[in-house]
């Protein structure tokens, strides 16, 4: 009785909590809302009339446009993006499992010191790490490759440091005894019973280094000049630079930038239920 | 206990690998690219990559066209719009600058002073293109002298944008002279509170040199070994008295900005009946104020006297930079896609390039009506601006810097904190000034 009452919370402060919550979520879907608004209307149009209302609805002509602009390399830089971005978070979070799951589940000289300088590599920012990474690609010929985006973009000490929480939180070390008295070896142990264990959280990494990826602009910047190894921020930027001399690509920038957050949301969407128990389970221990 | 100790081996880790990577970057520096030979025009024996750097879009579609035509002269491009100077700037420290580069006409001479540019005339077509050219253009390429260190590529010949159905509207004829010009402004202004005949952008020095230009205000000249700057001139003092009377009266705007989104507003809102602009800018209106269809003519600027004299704002060159080891090839390509009509008319169907080449008056594009523009035949006034322009004008070696002074005053006056003479001073001040820093000899007046 007496814990009912301690739970149950006022109606002002229950009221407000919602209105807080309320004005956050208006402002962080205005901008959003504000570019698909822009996206469906013509370049006429962008400074003519009131941003955050409808005008002409000319979605599907700007679409169009914009994957047929420059014969299609759009298409090609979006397509370039998926590559990067699933790619490189596939392979990432194969690395990151495999390193997290044998720093939790071996006992070996040194795994704290190598645990913590992986830790350390958390602080260090990527944008940091994109110049000396180009005077090393440039020094080994792979700058201006697709090796040259995909190859940082695999390794995540983060993902490391998660797999490992998650592994000690998930897998029994009983399962992985048991596993090795059958007569597996260490390999058959981790795919065949770690692994699956391991998924929901695995989706957790899969997700960070997937959106870190996508939205990453200042290593491809550095890295590519061929046009045609672009993600979509950096052609999106590449384009916004020139709408000086032709104004119409400031729409094809708008709608493409608006075609560039649907894959995230798909991603977010398809994978929200794996998350949140990835999350949870981390958050046991 | 053991923290302690990790924590040290941790530290020590992390300054040997960073001694590790400075090691790597001081490897792959590029080292300093030793004396540089005379310039030659030999072709090269078997296929020759070149580099161009550039800022237009669609310029890969027209490179590749020369690629397809020209299998032992394979060109690559390389857009660099969003810091188009830096680039070039840090790539030529480096001494891994592009065998081509973009440059804009008022960068020319200051990058000359860097040392950026490799005479061409080496190679007997570089000199023989002369004739190919709009008259100013070349002698901004040339310095005037006989070395020919870019090809013109595109250019900003002046006019005057009116919306006729609002001078129609107050019984108004379109202004001949400057004089008109601002009696239309008061007359304008008079008729309708909101209305105003142009804006003045207080940000846009470039503009204001364009203005400048028209008058003969030129602000350089480089004679006996030195320089003579004459920023503050009788004839840029004309300029800015006159728009600083028009700011005084408060007949036209200072608080837009030159294609910004509130210009395009305000301009939809039927605020502003004139654009003071270049041949670049038929677009801007066409694509951003698709009602207005109909409404805009083009006619000459107004003159200061009464002979036609007009002005360049904008535009760039095709420039031969240092360490260019492949003249030859790069004179036959920079020729090619400066002069020839199937490369001019795709560069000003992608990139909405007007022409340096006097042929690019000839294109169907550039020859025809705009239905915009109510079927005129809107190029043919560019055309004739272009003739009109000054070829003596000059742009000095410090030209950045000056043009951010002038800016900075520009926008005191603007904002009533000063006078456009004053800016005159200021830049004039600045222009002697960055000179003697950086040593180069010069003087104040002719």
């Amino acid at each position: 009785m007496s814990t009912q009452t301690a739970i149950r919370e006022s109606r002002v402060s229950r009221t407000a909590a919602m209105a807080l919550m309320l004005v956050l979520a208006v402002y962080f879907l205005l901008p959003i809302y504000f570019l698909l608004v822009a996206a469906t209307k013509p370049q006429g149009d962008l400074a003519s009339t009131f941003g955050l209302a409808f005008s002409h609805f000319d979605l599907a002509k700007n679409l169009g446009t914009l994957f047929g602009r420059s014969d299609g390399v759009f298409g090609r830089w979006a397509l370039n993006s998926v590559i990067y971005a699933v790619l490189g978070a596939a392979v990432g979070t194969l690395i990151s499992a495999l390193c997290g799951y044998a720093l939790a589940t071996f006992t070996f000289r040194g795994r704290e010191f190598l645990f913590n300088v992986i830790l350390g590599g958390v602080l260090v920012p990527t944008t940091a790490l994109a110049l000396p990474l180009f005077l090393l690609f440039s020094a080994t010929g792979i700058v201006n490759t697709y090796l040259a985006v995909f190859l940082p973009s695999i390794v995540s000490p983060f993902g490391v440091y998660l797999a490992r929480i998650f592994t000690v939180a998930a897998v029994p070390r009983e399962i992985v005894e048991s596993a090795r008295l059958d007569g597996a070896g260490e390999f058959r142990t981790f795919f065949s019973v770690a692994f699956k264990l391991l998924t929901p959280s695995l989706v957790t990494i899969f997700l960070f280094q997937f959106v870190g990826i996508w939205n990453n602009f200042f290593l491809p910047m550095v890295m590519l000049q061929k046009e045609s190894l672009f993600p979509i921020t950096l052609g999106l930027y590449e384009w916004n630079g020139q709408t000086a001399r032709v104004s119409l690509l400031q729409e094809s920038v708008i709608t493409g930038a608006l075609v560039s957050i649907v894959p995230v949301i798909i991603v977010f969407v398809l994978l929200q239920r794996f998350w949140r128990t990835g999350l949870a389970s981390g958050a046991l221990k | 206990m053991s923290t302690t100790v990790t924590r040290v081996r941790i530290a020590g880790a992390v300054v040997a690998a960073a001694a590790g990577l400075a090691g790597l970057a001081a490897c792959s520096s590029p080292a300093p690219s030793g004396g540089a030979s005379a310039p030659s025009c030999e072709p090269a024996k078997g296929t020759v990559t070149l580099q161009y750097w550039n800022t237009v879009p669609g310029m890969d579609q027209v490179v590749a066209l020369w690629n397809k035509k020209n299998p032992n002269i394979q060109v690559q491009t390389k857009n660099i719009s969003n810091d188009q100077y830096g680039t070039i700037g840090n790539a030529l420290k480096a001494g891994k600058a592009p065998e081509l580069a973009q440059v804009g006409y008022d960068e020319l001479p200051y990058l000359r002073t860097q040392d950026a540019f490799v005479d061409a005339s080496a190679c007997s077509a570089a000199p023989a293109a002369k004739s190919k050219f709009v008259p100013w253009t070349w002698s901004q390429t040339s310095f005037g002298g006989t070395g020919v260190f870019a090809f013109p590529q595109d250019t900003g010949p002046m006019a005057l944008f009116v919306r006729s159905d609002i001078f129609k509207e107050h019984g108004l004829e379109i202004p001949k002279t400057w004089d008109e010009y601002a009696t239309d402004a008061q007359k304008l202004h008079d008729a309708d509170p909101n209305l105003s005949i142009t804006f003045f952008d207080p940000n846009n020095a470039e503009w204001f040199n364009g203005l400048l230009w028209q008058n003969s205000a030129t602000m350089y000249a480089y004679a006996g070994d030195k320089w003579h700057v004459t920023v503050e001139s009788d004839h840029s003092k004309q300029v800015a008295g006159y728009w600083q009377k028009l700011i005084d009266a408060k007949l036209v705007r200072t608080d837009l900005a030159n294609g910004s989104t509130p210009m395009y507003a305000a301009y939809q809102k039927n605020q502003i009946a004139t654009y003071v602009g270049a041949a670049w800018g038929y677009s801007m209106f066409r694509d951003n104020l698709p009602d207005q269809a109909g409404k805009w003519t083009i006619v000459p600027m107004p003159t200061w006297g009464s002979s036609a004299a007009s002005g360049d704002w904008g535009g760039s060159t095709v420039a031969f930079m240092k360490g260019n080891t492949h003249l030859y090839e790069s004179v036959a390509f920079n020729s090619w896609l400066n002069t020839d009509p199937e490369a001019l008319a795709l560069e000003n169907k992608l990139g909405g390039l007007y022409p340096a080449a006097l042929a690019g008056s000839a294109l169907p594009a550039l020859s025809q009506g705009v239905p915009y523009y109510n079927n005129e035949k809107i190029f043919d006034v560019f055309a004739e601006s272009s003739k009109n322009i000054d070829t003596s004008f000059t742009w000095g070696p410090t030209q950045k810097t000056v043009n951010l002074a002038l800016q900075d005053a520009m926008a005191k006056a603007a904002a009533g904190g000063g006078t456009l003479t004053d800016a005159l001073s200021s830049a004039q001040a600045t222009a002697l000034k960055s000179m003697a820093d950086q040593a180069i000899p010069a003087v104040a007046g002719d």
